[in-house]
């Protein structure tokens, strides 16, 4: 009796399969997920320091050199904003071509959503040359200092996930990405959405809000 | 469409002064979404097959997705319009707009895009965690520094 009691008491839970090609977590989610989430969040507090540090700095009385209103040119952008935006609407829409399985859509759209965050970050680096032309420096005053770290920073993250979004893409020419590693898709994803989401911050506070 | 019990608990964990106008935009998308998908052929509709470990509920569709990339672009539209209503309008108001708005978009890209109104709620939860810290945290900072004044 006793050793059937022990036996029972140590018998091992019934290996589930695997959901969809993924094994069981302990959380009851995928762990590259969770990491990327828990990451992103640290990135708020990242980012969030930066824009403190230029709402703090902006409008310091005695500066010298161009204000924010004698450079941005809200037109320009807007429109590079535009294409981030879109860029975000490619990236679930490749998302969605890898869940069903329909590899040759997905490429398309993983290709444009790395094109159009190419192109905002070609938005970007003229936006800085046009500054520096207009006697905006990183070292002019306190606003080009915080505003060209604050947005060079998140072109930098644009920039990172550019790099991802091709190497994905160059992995599904190889075969080495199919539908069963979609979750790979979904991770790089979560952080192109969150450089767009930081964005829409960043586009609002930086050049929107009145002076 | 579905349950919107997800919605509801992120709305809740929401500033209140944003409670109301998420709630407006989030029943648009979902009112949109339902005149749209009537005139689609059914594999516009159908979410893609298959639910990884943490997801409660299929991802939005491709048209889903559509609209509300729509509806991010128009409540851009609106955003710059706003902006250049400088002089006709009071600043105050105007920066209360424009953060308004800031803040239904940033919750549309969250909710839509990074799927955390079908996902396991843990996510939902860190995320909130990180960005009310950031918020709370760098507020302190800006009213310590009389940066807000």
């Amino acid at each position: 009796m006793a050793i059937e009691q022990a036996a029972r008491d140590t018998a091992v839970e019934p290996v589930e399969a695997p959901v969809n090609g993924h094994d069981d977590t302990h959380t009851g989610v995928i762990n590259p997920k969770l990491a990327m989430w828990l990451f992103l969040s640290s990135d708020c507090l990242f980012f969030g320091a930066f824009i403190a540090t230029f709402l703090l700095y902006r409008d310091r009385p005695g500066q010298h050199g161009p204000t924010p209103a004698d450079v941005f040119d809200i037109p320009f952008t807007s429109v590079t904003s535009f294409i981030l935006l879109m860029s975000s609407l490619t990236m679930v829409l490749a998302l969605a071509a890898i869940q069903r399985g329909e590899m040759r859509r997905f490429r398309i759209w993983i290709m444009a959503t790395a094109l159009f965050g190419a192109t905002f970050i070609g938005g970007q680096i003229f936006e800085f040359t046009q500054f520096t032309r207009e006697g905006l420096n990183i070292d002019t005053n306190l606003f080009g200092s915080s505003f060209y770290v604050l947005t060079g920073l998140h072109g930098a993250h644009v920039t990172a996930g550019i790099i991802w979004l091709i190497s994905l893409w160059g992995l599904s020419m190889q075969g080495r990405i199919g539908p069963g590693q979609s979750e790979a898709i979904e991770v790089a994803g979560l952080y192109w959405h969150f450089v767009d989401v930081v964005w829409i911050v960043i586009f609002t506070v930086v050049y929107l809000i009145p002076k | 469409m579905t349950d919107s019990e997800p919605e509801a608990e992120t709305a809740e964990d929401g500033e209140p002064a944003h409670e109301g106008r998420v709630a407006t935009a989030e029943a648009d998308v979902e009112r949109a979404i339902e005149r749209a998908e009537e005139h689609l052929p059914a594999e516009m509709r159908t979410p893609a097959p298959g639910l990884l470990p943490g997801e409660l509920r299929p991802h939005p569709t491709p048209i889903q997705y559509v609209i509300v990339a729509v509806v991010l672009v128009v409540i851009t539209a609106i955003e710059i319009a706003t902006s250049y209503s400088e002089g006709t309008i009071p600043d105050a108001v105007i920066v209360v707009l424009l953060l308004g708005m800031a803040f239904v978009k940033f919750f549309l890209v969250a909710a839509w895009y990074m799927h955390l109104r079908t996902d396991a709620p843990v996510f939902r939860r860190f995320f909130i965690l990180g960005a009310a810290a950031a918020i709370l945290l760098y507020l302190i900072v800006l009213t310590t520094l009389h940066a807000l004044s």
